[in-house]
């Protein structure tokens, strides 16, 4: 079994109309056995900045961790706050620097820059970039995710209508993929604030 | 021993080692889905037929086929398997129809398909079967099988190259699982049934590469067989 | 010779580094440069002294791209000057690696004033014989700094470097006022650096670049962030002309 494939995720973002979402599932397994059910997958970089990670959860945490550090040098520095664009590609940047022994994360970010564009992309493991106007996916549940989404999602979705299409799309995924689940949290981020909400679903 | 006598022989002759390796089965990819109706039944399978690499064999070459005037069948995986397994189930059909004076009902049809695969339990057909068909109350059963006969009747399912594709979203718009609200039991109209197929079938393609070409549709209802072609992406 | 004036880790006991004052004394020396900010960009402007009439001026370079969006000049040691934009320019490539676009002006100033003052405190080097005047554009709009040998770097609305910077100053701040467009403020260095301009001044014994902050057109109808450029001699000699 593939060492990306050891803990299980699903994580997926999508654009909206001036409004981008993201959300994943909140378990973490070792294989078949589920070890937690609140395990956080998606993180706020920014007020209006959200980074889904995928991968060894070992891997999550350290990435995770290292990301906050070069953000919060970033903002002492610079005096500004990162816009999603340049938080990619500095991941991406931190990513290829392990190009030959590299972290075993395949990230999603999804944010709204200063003039409140949305931005979403996808990351592999070794940070080249994929960039979409419409959803990005990734974890076990990637290919359930592709399929939903490309059937789901619709272009200029308002706040609401994209949480129910994100929901529903991350929902219907995580029942067919044994690996992710239990349980889920959406976070849709618009030029007002950021609405996170929790979702229940089925625990097997 | 062996050292005194290779020196005596002066050298030994390399041995070449031929591996006759035996590899029956090949996936011809692909997909297929079923979608059962209150009073109808669908079935649907594009027409791509390739064999796992980046070469297409065929672009049109059909999984679906129709066995009677109220069963369909749509398969997957090897199809020189599944044209050998659906001439099987014709032959059935008709001695039944020989020897009984009418013909077989759905569920015995699905029946009779588990066992032919079952026959083949320690060299199986290389095939994912869905069946359906309407009963004699004129309702419409799906049933999908494995290759080596287990049966499940089912609402909706989808096999194939992109069954991870399709089925999440069907579950969604057929199940309603997750829909606050909704009556999940309430089966799909035929139009409803029919979009679902080429929406589901357009998406696949948008990420599968080995789904596209054409999208044969088999809808059966009370009046018999009907049959739907749609263009699906050629790259 | 005092025992202060050698090593450079060493304070004199009134508190002063006596090497930086010596470097900032070659600065003194050095050509004048002024540098404004104007509503919409900014102009760097500098005198290209020679030392004979046989050198070819056209060759002379006094002022150097450091990125698309940001330029700088010196006054002082020329050779000191190309270390520094050296460092600069992989200052900047370093940034773009990383973040995928240009540094924003402070951020490279505080990197070469960084660079500047570790040699005043390293072993067995000797501070920059140079200051620097940079100009560029980022999110904050246009952008002038000054760096000196010690490391101190200064933003300005206007400023003059070099043998005449008091003079230049006291002219500039006549001159200047903040509404001035890029166009005026080409002008007005100009004529700046024509005050104590020693000989007649020509198309080729100064450099003049600028950056604007209104984006350039590229291709139908993308925008695209104006570069930094220095202008040819063509178009001094215009503004020149319309100045006589």
């Amino acid at each position: 079994m593939s060492i990306m494939e050891y803990c299980g995720a699903a994580i997926v973002a999508m654009v909206g109309k001036d409004c981008v979402a993201i959300a994943s599932d909140k378990r973490l397994g070792q294989q078949q056995l589920t070890v937690d059910m609140e395990f956080q997958k998606v993180f706020p970089i920014t007020e209006r900045t959200y980074i889904g990670l995928s991968g060894l959860a070992t891997d999550v945490k350290t990435l995770h961790d290292r990301l906050r550090m070069r953000v919060n040098l970033y903002k002492h520095r610079e005096e500004r706050v990162i816009e999603p664009k340049t938080f990619t590609h500095l991941l991406s940047h931190m990513l290829y620097e392990r190009r030959f022994g590299s972290y075993f994360i395949s990230p999603v970010v999804a944010g709204l820059d200063k003039n409140n564009r949305p931005y979403i992309c996808a990351l592999d493991t070794i940070g080249c970039i994929d960039s979409s106007s419409d959803f990005v996916v990734c974890g076990t549940a990637a290919t359930n995710l592709y399929g939903a989404c490309e059937s789901l999602w619709e272009p200029d979705l308002g706040p609401e209508e994209l949480f129910e299409t994100i929901s529903q799309t991350l929902l219907s995924s995580i029942d067919r993929d044994a690996m992710s689940g239990w349980g889920a949290v959406v976070h849709i981020i618009t030029p007002s604030g950021v609405i996170t909400r929790d979702l229940k679903s089925r625990m097997d | 021993m062996s050292s005194l006598l290779s020196h005596e022989i002066g050298y030994s002759a390399p041995i070449e080692v031929h591996n006759h390796g035996f590899s029956p089965y090949v996936n011809n990819e692909g997909t297929s889905l079923g979608i059962c109706g209150e009073d109808f039944v669908l079935v649907a399978s594009d027409t791509r037929q390739s064999n796992g690499g980046y070469s297409i064999n065929a672009r049109r070459s059909p999984k679906a086929f129709e066995l009677s005037n109220r069963t369909v069948i749509a398969t997957t995986g090897c199809a020189a398997d599944a044209k050998q397994l659906v001439e099987d189930m014709e032959q059935r059909a008709q001695y039944y129809v020989h020897k009984h004076g009418r013909e077989m009902s759905t569920p015995a049809m699905a029946q009779v398909l588990s066992q032919l695969l079952y026959t083949r339990r320690f060299f199986p057909y290389y095939v994912f079967p869905i069946f359906a068909g309407l009963d004699a109350k004129g309702k419409g059963a799906v049933y999908n099988y494995d290759a080596i006969g287990n049966i499940e009747c089912v609402s909706h399912y989808a096999y194939g190259s992109a069954a991870a594709l399709l089925q999440p979203f069907l579950d969604n718009q057929i199940n309603k699982a997750h829909q606050r609200g909704a009556d999940t039991t309430a089966k799909p109209s035929r139009a409803q049934a029919v979009k679902l197929a080429i929406d589901a079938f357009t998406s696949a393609t948008e990420r599968d590469i080995y789904t596209g070409d054409w999208l044969e549709i088999f809808i059966v209802d009370s009046e018999g067989v009907h049959k739907l072609t749609r263009e699906l992406k050629h790259d | 010779m005092d025992r202060y004036s050698f090593s450079l880790t060493t304070f004199s006991p009134n508190g002063k580094l006596l090497q930086i004052e010596h470097a900032l004394a070659a600065v003194g020396n050095g050509s004048t440069s002024v540098g404004i900010k104007a509503a919409n960009g900014v102009v760097v402007a500098t005198e290209k002294k020679t030392g004979s009439s046989l050198i070819d001026v056209s060759s002379l370079e006094h002022m150097a791209m450091i990125c698309d969006s940001i330029g700088m000049v010196y006054s002082g040691m020329g050779p000191d000057f190309r270390v520094l934009v050296n460092r600069a320019r992989k200052a900047a490539q370093t940034y773009r690696r990383t973040y995928m676009e240009d540094p924003p002006v402070r951020i490279l100033v505080k990197e070469l004033a960084g660079v500047m003052q570790e040699f005043t405190q390293s072993g067995g080097v000797r501070p920059f014989g140079v200051s620097l005047l940079l100009a560029g554009v980022d999110d904050r709009g246009p952008n002038l700094y000054q760096v000196d040998p010690s490391g101190s770097y200064f933003p300005w609305k206007a400023t003059a470097i070099g043998k005449n910077m008091v003079n230049s100053k006291t002219f500039l701040e006549k001159r200047f006022n903040g509404d001035m467009e890029l166009e005026d403020a080409v002008y007005t260095a100009i004529l700046t650096l024509k005050e104590g301009f020693e000989g007649q001044m020509t198309e080729q014994s100064i450099d003049v670049g600028i950056i604007s902050t209104i984006p350039a057109v590229e291709g139908e109808d993308t925008l695209k962030q104006s570069k930094f450029q220095r202008l040819t001699q063509a178009e001094i000699k215009d503004y020149l002309s319309n100045i006589a």
